[in-house]
């Protein structure tokens, strides 16, 4: 059988493709040698062409719809009267299917089986596929490579054991401490229990003071800053009562009772307020009359 | 199946006992495409099974039997022969139209192009149109 071939360039194809483009040339020489039966000599490319890709579409068709038939009967494995009502919705005459076949018989069977070995692209695999349940066929594709559907988070879940936690929380607070008076032994004075070894067990030197008693006397900082506001809030009552002619007296009192041994500071805030250039009154400058 | 007395099934086509007049259809059975089935497990068609289960498998169908394949592969055959069998009595028609060779008939050598596929194409309702030539 001549083909009358135009010049066609081979592209690289794929394994994929490769496989595919085999069965179509099989496609194809089966459609020359049914050509060669009825009695052509030759055929035009383009015909040729057209008769494969009918042929193909044919049994695509053929597939689809035996499927289609079968799964609208609730069944999943086409038998044969599926295949027989495709061929009939298809304009098929299927009685004249065993006189084709038996007249056939006569004509050589030429197309081979193909042999190709099924695609396996080894290139890029990372990991095992995984298999097919199983509801899925076997001659669907496999599954992707698992990294492109299994996400693992980069982060560690945090730890909510309270055990744990506890645990942690106390080894930090223990190893923060060691490393705040190693820090302050080695920067500031130390004093040594041993004689010879003066870098073993340094101890922080105590700055004695002065007045050792006058720490138990004074209130701690913290007393000091509520004492202070309580003493603010006073004060506005104090200044408010000065401006109104109500008992000053009284407010004082109160004030020496609830300040306890803290009036000379009070006192001292009082001047200090006073003198305090942004909280005395308002000095309006003197409009001069022009004459 | 069994066949009622009275009534022999001849071509597969079993008329129920008691029916008089013709306006109810006989039903056929498919014996005869059953029977074929069994002889198809001798017969290879032209395609292989391994290329027509391919296609089949990529529309979805999934064969549990190979005769069925083998079915569809004969169907595709004859699919394909009649069209080719219709561009050929055209060829012959444009070649013998003018009553040219009396003695020998027209040479043998028939070529099937797109002219004489065309018309063979568009009796079963497939309309092709293929350029000579793409610009």
């Amino acid at each position: 059988m001549r083909e009358s071939r135009s010049g066609c360039g081979k592209a690289t194809s794929s394994p994929a493709e490769n496989y595919q483009l085999a069965r179509r040339r099989t496609l194809q020489v089966v459609v020359s040698s049914l050509l060669t039966e009825c009695g052509f000599e030759s055929a035009e490319k383009a015909t040729v062409e057209s008769l494969t890709e009918m042929i193909q579409s044919y049994i695509s068709e053929v597939g689809r719809c035996a499927k289609a038939y079968c799964e609208h009967t609730a069944r999943i494995t086409p038998t044969l009267s599926d295949a027989v009502v495709t061929l009939n919705e298809m304009g098929f005459n299927v009685d004249t299917l065993p006189g084709y076949a038996k007249r056939s018989q006569r004509m050589v069977i030429t197309a081979p089986p193909v042999t190709n070995a099924p695609v396996i692209p080894k290139a890029l695999i990372a990991g095992q596929k995984r298999t097919h349940p199983s509801h899925i066929p076997s001659h669907f594709p496999e599954f992707p490579d698992p990294h492109t559907y299994i996400k693992t988070p980069t982060f560690r879940e945090p730890v909510s054991d309270y055990q744990v936690v506890r645990e942690k929380a106390a080894s930090q607070r223990r190893d923060v401490e060691r490393a705040l008076t190693r820090f302050m032994a080695k920067t500031g004075e130390t004093q040594s229990l041993f004689k010879d070894d003066v870098t073993a067990f340094p101890l922080i030197a105590e700055r004695p003071s002065s007045i050792p008693y006058l720490s138990a006397l004074l209130p701690s900082e913290l007393e000091l800053q509520t004492l202070e506001e309580t003493d603010s809030s006073e004060q506005d009552d104090q200044t408010d009562s000065e401006n109104t002619p109500d008992d000053p007296g009284a407010d004082k009192e109160n004030s020496v009772l609830l300040a306890g041994g803290v009036v000379p500071s009070v006192k001292v805030s009082e001047e200090n307020m006073i003198d305090n250039p942004y909280l005395r009154p308002v000095k309006k400058p003197k409009v001069r009359r022009k004459k | 199946m069994a066949t009622p007395s009275g009534t022999s099934v001849s071509n597969g086509v079993y008329v129920p006992s008691g029916i008089a007049n013709s306006d109810v259809k006989p039903v056929i059975t498919t014996t005869p495409l059953a029977d074929f089935l069994m002889q198809l497990e001798d017969y290879t068609p032209t395609i292989p099974d391994a290329v027509t289960g391919y296609y089949l498998n990529r529309a979805g169908f999934e064969a549990s039997d190979p005769r069925i394949i083998r079915l569809v592969s004969l169907a595709a055959q004859k699919f394909i022969s009649d069209i080719a069998n219709d561009a050929l009595q055209h060829c012959k028609m444009k070649g013998t139209a003018s009553g040219s060779s009396r003695n020998k008939t027209k040479d043998k050598k028939y070529t099937l192009t797109m002219e004489d596929l065309s018309p063979a194409l568009s009796e079963y309702g497939i309309n092709v149109k293929k350029p000579h030539y793409f610009t």
